[in-house]
């Protein structure tokens, strides 16, 4: 497939931009391209059908102020100045600022996962903040919880329009990363305080970002941090890859979730 | 399509989801931006969009369109370059000189940025921090960049030593872009 | 001599900083094709089948070339110097790394020959691989290398020798016998421009060659010699390296680009990928070094056995030349007067690796100061005096016999002390490189020191 014989439509709105993707199938979704881009250079492109660039579909802003709406195009740069936590500082943790000026928060929550690294690095900090989705697709438009959506069947193509949530009491996010600021976070953790308890999520031990469910029972249960951080691994199972083994992420996991829980008590 | 660069208008033909990077430099024959990698991780490619600093391998030349395109070719000549330039050549910031467009590109964003103040060291690691150098060892980049923008460069002391290359003109700073 | 002395400005800053550099990416010829290579998906395979037919017909491709294209396919990089050669240019019934290359195309653009690449039809059957060089001596490791699993030619012995004075000697005689084991890793040079050549082939019959190379001549007698034409056939333009630290000592895209530029009769550009550069261009080799030290207790080093397995990868390029380096500097800047040295040449099925940096003595060095320090703590003395009390001095010998006229062990140790602020006795401040006497020259080092003017002891032997 050549990257020069895809259809291109450019929507100048989001009603042209649900319209054009239908029920998505055969089309690929463009945002900032960090990660498609190479992809069409290298000739990986995705075989077949259309190519939906949302650059001018109007999908960008963060809005409302308890409630807080995020169109899918908002650039992590503008995520990250934003100060609704943890995906701010989840937001400023990607990649370094140029990529960051042009990565949007719908490519991260989509980014497939790599095959030498895990990305989505935000889709933790969406699942700590309990956020919900709004996509629209086969059967139209709708909104999911994050777990859902994350958890939906992986031929479901769905168009991101936006992410909504409340602003957390508190939150805190932590990665593990090397020291280059394109090395992708190995692992990080988000938390955050909601009204009915404390989420947490962990990216970089599986293929997406997963809910780190026995740590929050245990926090539930009255449990201090690094208590219930000894349940982080329960029901994970993290994986090799070029940034790091499987071991080393399960021997690392607790204590990067005893330092987010402290980071999140602490302030 | 038409994609203005450097001040210039031109129309291109290359498929619209073909990289800005390749068509700077296959199409229009803009060479200074590099290809270190075509995968967003070197910043060899960077060049600016409306002033800001990009990743020519991770833009369209459809996201492009419109935009004015910035490459060094447009920041200033060897009888004319800009601060930033002059700062890279007389602090000895570029030694393979594969990085350095990338490198001076979003130093120059960084320094407009700024507003015509001194640059902290820490805003210049920040700023570069997507730009990989493996010569330099960055101390002598950063350097020139607070040079720069502290308008501390003097070329023209270090051109009269340059007696082995009589052809090389003169160079002066330039006055600060807008 | 107005230049002595002064900082002068880089000749080719303006141009680097006005963009104007051209490096062989910059290079304009019009009509280039685009050259891709199909590159082994394993460590160790055997190509049971590849037809290319399918390839060739495609539209837009002008020439697929595999190793029956190359006059002369196997050619070592020392070949010259009387070094066999193991490497093919393109890969020939065995693959014995990843990323290997098969075979290369040359397509009017880069789609088509990516689209070409893909539609060359090849079956391997897959081998078991090797990557560690510790097992590459075990009885049931994976064959995987047609000299055996090490590199055989070094004069009689299938390994690097260095012997001098009476190491049995200096074991019984020692009070203390340290111990220390050192394992350097590979590292990729990354360079920020990958591998790159151009090839024009010219009206004359002549190619000219547009390469990123470090070495002019040794691609020049490469080249040619695979390509099996007089040097005067091949003119090769180089100088401007977008970074090299040793990465661009092999001959990379060089050869493969001639030969699709000769069958095309048009302009081949091959550069490779920053994928392609990680995963197919030599790295600095990973090295094991066991090192055993005979000293005393008041911190003279008496003896030293060493062992080094040098990874050079699937095949030898100039490995056997840097772990010949690093044996003349096992002993590093200290002198021992009796050692005992063997290093081998281990194949595995990683990319081949070679020069980088100081190729081959790197590695010894920071073996050798971490075993300086380590015998240092297990004395109990400082780590500075120990240095300096065992430092090359004028008429020392090397372990290979040659007279030291001028170490700086002393200067340069005196000089790092004084800059992170460490205080040493007054006998050792006021040390020079002059040859040794009284104190400094116990019984054990007088053998070894050369008469005065000497300049190479005889050598007694090989080495
Ligand atoms: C040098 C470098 C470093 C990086 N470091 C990190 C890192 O540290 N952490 C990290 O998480 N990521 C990292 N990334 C990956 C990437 O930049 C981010 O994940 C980014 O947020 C992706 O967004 P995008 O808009 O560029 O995605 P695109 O490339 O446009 O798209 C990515 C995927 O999402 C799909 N998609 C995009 N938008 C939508 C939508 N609205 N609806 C449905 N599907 C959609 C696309 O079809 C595609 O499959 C890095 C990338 C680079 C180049
Ligand atoms: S070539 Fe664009 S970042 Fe490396
Ligand atoms: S000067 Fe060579 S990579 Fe920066």
């Amino acid at each position: 497939m050549r990257a020069s014989d895809t259809e291109l439509a450019m929507p100048a709105s989001a009603a042209e931009a649900v319209e054009a993707f239908g029920d998505g199938r055969g089309v690929t979704v463009f945002a900032g391209g960090t990660i498609l881009m190479p992809e069409i250079t290298h000739g990986r492109y995705p075989t077949g059908g259309r190519t939906l660039m949302l650059t001018r579909a109007g999908l960008e802003g963060i809005t409302g102020d308890g409630r807080i709406e995020i169109g899918a195009m908002t650039r992590l740069a503008d995520v990250a100045a934003s100060g609704v936590e943890p995906l701010a500082s989840a937001a400023g943790d990607v990649a370094d600022p140029e990529v960051r000026s042009q990565a949007t928060l719908g490519g991260n929550l989509c980014a497939p996962p790599g095959a030498e690294s895990p990305r989505g690095d935000l889709q933790a900090a969406l699942l700590a903040a309990g956020a919900s989705v709004r996509s629209a697709g086969a059967g139209g438009e709708r909104t999911d919880s994050i777990d859902e959506f994350l958890g939906r069947a992986h031929s479901e193509a769905r168009l991101v329009l936006a992410v909504e949530l409340e602003r957390p009491r508190r939150a805190a996010y932590l990665s593990l990363r090397r020291a280059h600021a394109h090395s992708y976070a190995v692992m990080a953790v988000a938390c955050a305080e909601l009204a009915d308890g404390i989420r947490v999520a962990a990216a970089g031990v599986g293929p997406r970002a997963v809910r780190l469910a026995a740590v929050e029972r245990a926090l539930a249960g009255g449990a201090a941090a690094a208590q219930a951080a000894g349940a982080a691994t329960d029901g994970v199972t993290p994986h090799d890859d070029a940034l790091a083994s499987a071991w080393y992420r399960s021997q690392v996991l607790p204590t990067l979730v005893t330092r987010a829980l402290e980071r999140l008590q602490g302030g | 399509m038409e994609l203005t660069v450097n001040g210039v208008t031109r129309a291109i033909s290359s498929p619209p989801l073909t990289s800005l990077l390749q068509v700077l430099r296959e199409e229009l024959d803009v060479l200074s931006p590099k290809a270190g990698c075509q995968q967003g991780g070197c910043g060899a490619c960077t060049v600016l969009l409306d002033g800001e600093p990009r990743r020519g391998c991770l833009v369209p030349v459809a996201a492009a369109e419109g935009h004015e395109i910035t490459t060094v070719e447009g920041l200033g000549t060897p009888g004319d370059l800009s601060p930033i330039q002059a700062a890279f050549h007389q602090k000895y910031a570029a030694q393979c000189g594969y990085c350095t467009a990338g490198m001076l590109m979003a130093s120059h964003a960084l320094i407009n940025r700024n507003g015509g103040r001194e640059v902290q060291r820490e805003q210049v690691i920040e700023a570069l921090s997507g730009h990989i150098c493996r010569c330099t060892g960055y101390v002598k980049i950063v350097d020139a960049v607070i040079a720069a923008s502290r308008g501390d460069v003097d070329v023209e002391k270090e051109q009269g030593l340059l007696v082995a290359e009589p052809s090389e003109p003169a160079v002066e700073p330039k006055g600060a872009p807008a | 001599m107005k230049a002595v002395g002064a900082r002068l400005p880089r000749y080719d800053g303006l141009a680097h900083t006005t963009g104007r550099t051209v490096y062989v990416d910059d290079v304009r010829v019009a009509g280039t094709l685009v050259a891709k290579a199909l590159r082994s998906p394993h460590h160790h395979a055997a190509i049971t089948r590849i037809d290319t037919s399918k390839a060739e017909k495609l539209p837009g491709v002008r020439a697929v070339v595999t190793a029956a294209d190359v006059p002369k396919n196997v050619y070592g990089h020392l070949e010259a110097l009387g070094v066999p050669a193991d490497e093919p240019l393109l890969a020939d019934g065995e693959v014995r790394y990843r990323g290997q290359p098969v075979a290369a195309v040359a397509a009017e653009d880069v789609e088509t020959a990516h689209e070409a690449v893909a539609a060359i039809e090849i079956e391997y059957e897959e081998r078991p691989a090797l990557f560690d060089i510790r097992k590459g001596l075990d009885p049931d490791a994976p064959s995987i290398h047609q000299w055996g699993p090490v590199y055989p030619h070094f004069g009689p012995y299938n390994h690097r020798r260095v012997r001098k004075g009476d190491v049995e000697w200096a074991f019984e005689k020692a009070d203390v016998i340290v111990e220390g084991a050192y394992r350097p890793a590979a590292i990729e040079h990354c360079p920020l421009e990958t591998q790159i050549a151009l090839v024009v082939p010219e009206a004359s019959g002549r190619l000219t060659v547009y390469t990123c190379t470090q070495a002019m001549y040794f691609s020049l007698g490469v080249i040619a010699a695979h390509l099996q034409v007089p040097l005067n056939r091949v003119k090769l333009i180089g100088g401007t390296v977008g970074g090299g630290f040793g990465g661009k000592v092999d001959t990379a895209a060089e050869t493969i680009t001639c030969l699709l530029a000769l069958k095309a009769h048009r302009p081949v550009k091959w550069r490779w990928t920053r994928e392609e550069e990680f995963l197919a261009s030599s790295t600095r080799a990973p090295w094991h070094i066991e090192i055993q030290d005979a000293v005393s207790n008041d911190g003279w080093m008496l003896g030293r056995r060493m062992l080094t397995l040098h990874d050079a990868g699937a095949y030898a390029r100039f490995s056997p030349y840097g772990l010949t380096k690093h044996g003349f500097h096992h002993t590093g800047a200290y002198t021992i007067p009796n050692v005992h040295f063997d290093g081998f040449v281990v194949f595995t099925n990683r990319v081949p690796t070679t020069a980088m940096r100081g190729f081959g003595v790197t590695s010894v060095s920071m073996a050798v100061e971490l075993q300086m320090t380590r015998i240092a703590e297990t004395l109990g003395l400082s780590p500075w005096e120990l240095r300096l009390k065992n430092a090359n001095r004028i008429g020392d010998t090397t372990a290979n016999r040659v007279v030291m006229q001028d170490p700086s062990t002393v200067p340069v140790t005196l000089a790092a002390a004084e800059r992170v602020g460490e205080r040493l006795g007054p006998e050792y401040t006021a040390m020079t490189p002059a040859r040794r006497s009284g104190e400094l020259l116990p019984e054990h080092l007088a053998a070894q020191q050369a008469p005065e003017g000497a300049h190479v002891l005889s050598n007694g032997g090989r080495s």
